[in-house]
């Protein structure tokens, strides 16, 4: 076990400060102690958010956010690389804005957290002490859920399901396959991260395909017998893309049980399928850390006050985004930025010795099916008995029968979504 | 299927009778910035939209912006998505929701003119706009929201669905847009934004 000595401790600051040195906002951290120490883990959709409004609500709490990488891929609108709408380097952040706002932002991997003793561990041999922690970790892969799968075959059979590399290994094999192939997409079970997602990536490589390879075939093959938008997807399929998008359901044979990744041949609880491209999306569980870190339970997610987002396993360290377990609300990219508020809220009350406030939650997800086709859903919500609910009447999704000005609109809208909390995040 | 019990149904009836503003759920009040931040993931942080059909909201008149969202609610004010979302919010909600951004500082669009764009446009915004819309669209109150700044693709859109008859606030917006061709009104849209 980690024993935090007085020399580690003075490193760590010393260091800390060392790399924080060009910031603006240092002036501040040196001359006055700090109220209180925060330090959040990951810096995606969830972790960004908790960092700026912390900074935001009270400057004089000390924030320090840990990211592994120097910059930010995001993996909303990555299927629109997929399609050959947009680059990678319009989904990539970097976090000078951040910075500029006086949160040190350290690259670093954490390598262990230690919830007695509240203190984290870089991968760099710094140690980060915290009063409050917040793990914003995302997924990870459940590889043994599939015989054949693991993380080195996902070079060759990509998930494309966090955006970066495995998102252009995707690409290229969609642009080296014959017109004429089939392309099969294989869906997780509930709960993963961006539910529409799978059926979103399906309308975008069915845009690609029908102005490149209009002879090839897109199959679905689902672990589940529904799915989100799912009327507004088909409908949208069919109107686009003809009958190129198939869609297999898991009562239907869309289980799939094993992989052989030399052949590219899945098997299925009836019958085989083989494939010129196939992308499997893994089953999930929540971020390594939140595994290692002892925060995540049986069921591989991590369990939450829900008013607060702090663990009710380890006190003092609060889980965000798409690895807590949030109730009625979807793993997805605006379900992740608003717990980061609620999560903030509640650490600055806790540590101005006040009551959690009363929370309030959103989500709103768009899906593009096509340049001028924009589909929504969303989601407002409250606590009710500890938990997470839909506020009844509120939220749901796009209108079967909205006319074509209105769909031009979702996706332009999808569009600004995506400017809009990119920078509430990075700016 | 269950029946009600006679103490329940008095107990409920009593409570209305008594209390008419009470909501049917005893919930906690939330605060105007537990309400409000949730908006930012679409127009913003704090109300700053950063482009393009999405209007930046921090900054607009208070009663202005009461109307504009309650009417989502009611469906007065046609929309893709706003008016699911604020099905979720009672009035007092809404009242602390568009105070909170109705105390926010407006921020403009860094968008610079362009020259051809907006030959017309002042001759235009004479003609058609500036009763309402004084001071090069600065001015706003209750019926007249701040246009200078504002993102011409916002500006556009609302534009066109008054003219086509979509949606129009207030009303007498739409004997003011209605002979105006599309691109007249991308030229005034132009025009705002690169009012600051």
């Amino acid at each position: 076990m980690n024993t935090l000595t007085r020399r580690n401790f003075l490193q760590s600051s010393l260091l800390s400060t060392a790399a924080v040195l060009g910031g603006p906002s240092l002036a501040v951290h040196a001359a006055t102690p700090p109220k209180a120490r925060v330090v959040v883990i990951g810096g995606g959709y969830g972790g960004t958010i908790a960092a700026k409004y912390l900074q935001m609500s009270d400057p004089e709490i000390r924030v320090t956010l840990i990211e592994k990488d120097s910059a930010y891929v995001s993996c909303p609108l990555s299927n629109e690389v997929l399609g050959g709408e947009r680059d990678l380097a319009s989904l990539t952040f970097d976090y000078r804005g951040l910075t500029r706002r006086g949160i040190a932002v350290m690259q670093d991997t954490v390598v262990e957290i230690d919830p007695v003793q509240h203190f984290v561990t870089g991968a760099s041999g710094n140690r980060y002490n915290y009063d409050k922690l917040i793990v914003s970790p995302g997924v990870d892969y459940d590889w043994a859920a599939i015989e054949g799968m693991s993380e080195a075959v996902a070079e060759k059979i990509p998930h494309a399901w966090k955006a970066g590399k495995q998102t252009q290994i995707l690409r290229r094999q969609l642009e080296a396959m014959e017109d004429g192939g089939v392309f099969y997409i294989v869906a997780p079970p509930n709960p993963f991260r961006c539910p529409p997602g799978p059926y979103e990536r399906a309308a975008q490589v069915a845009h690609y395909f029908s102005t490149h390879k209009p002879k090839s075939k897109i199959v679905i093959l689902d672990a589940k017998d529904a799915f989100s938008k799912q009327a507004l997807f088909q409908a949208g399929w069919e109107e686009h893309y003809g009958d190129m998008i198939e869609w297999v359901s898991g009562a239907q044979g869309g289980i799939i049980e094993a992989i052989d990744p030399e052949t590219r041949t899945l098997m299925g609880s009836f019958e085989e399928f083989k494939g010129d491209v196939i992308n499997l999306i893994p089953h999930q569980k929540a971020g390594a850390l939140a595994q290692t870190a002892g925060l995540a339970n049986e069921s591989g997610w991590c369990p939450v006050d829900q008013r607060t987002f702090e663990s009710s396993i380890h006190k003092d360290i609060h889980v965000i985004g798409d690895a807590c377990i949030a109730g009625a609300m979807p793993k997805s990219g605006y379900s992740a930025n608003s717990q980061g508020k609620v999560c903030a809220a509640a650490i600055v009350a806790a540590i101005n010795g006040e009551a959690a406030p009363a929370p309030s939650y959103v989500n709103t997800c768009y899906s593009i099916i096509a340049p001028e086709h924009g589909i929504s859903v969303a989601g407002v919500y409250r606590l009710e008995d500890g938990r997470i609910v839909d506020i009844p009447g509120a939220g749901g999704v796009s209108p079967a029968d909205a006319d074509a000005r209105t769909r031009a609109l979702e996706q332009q809208f999808a569009l600004d979504w995506f400017r809009n909390i990119t920078s509430d995040m990075f700016t | 299927m269950p029946r009600p019990t006679w103490s329940r149904a008095l107990c409920v009836g009593l409570l209305i009778g008594t209390f008419p503003s009470l909501p049917l759920h005893a919930e906690e009040i939330r605060s105007e910035s537990m309400l409000a931040n949730t908006c930012a993931g679409c127009h913003g942080t704090l109300g700053a939209s950063a482009g393009e059909v999405m209007p930046t909201i921090g900054g607009l008149d208070k009663g202005y912006l009461v109307e504009v969202l309650t009417d989502y609610k009611t469906g007065r004010r046609p929309s893709t998505i706003m008016g699911r979302i604020m099905l979720g919010y009672g009035d007092q909600e809404i009242n602390a929701i568009a105070s909170f951004y109705a105390a926010q500082p407006w921020v403009s669009t860094d968008r610079v003119a362009v020259a051809d764009q907006l030959a017309e446009a002042p001759a235009l915004h004479e003609r058609y706009c500036e009763s309402c819309h004084q001071d090069g669209g600065r001015s706003q109150d209750k019926e007249s929201p701040r246009m200078a700044g504002q993102w011409a693709g916002y500006l556009q859109y609302a534009m066109q669905a008054c003219r086509d008859g979509e949606r129009c606030h207030p009303r007498k917006m739409r004997n003011r847009v209605a002979d105006l061709s599309d691109a007249e009104i991308a030229a005034l849209a132009h025009f705002y934004e690169s009012q600051k």
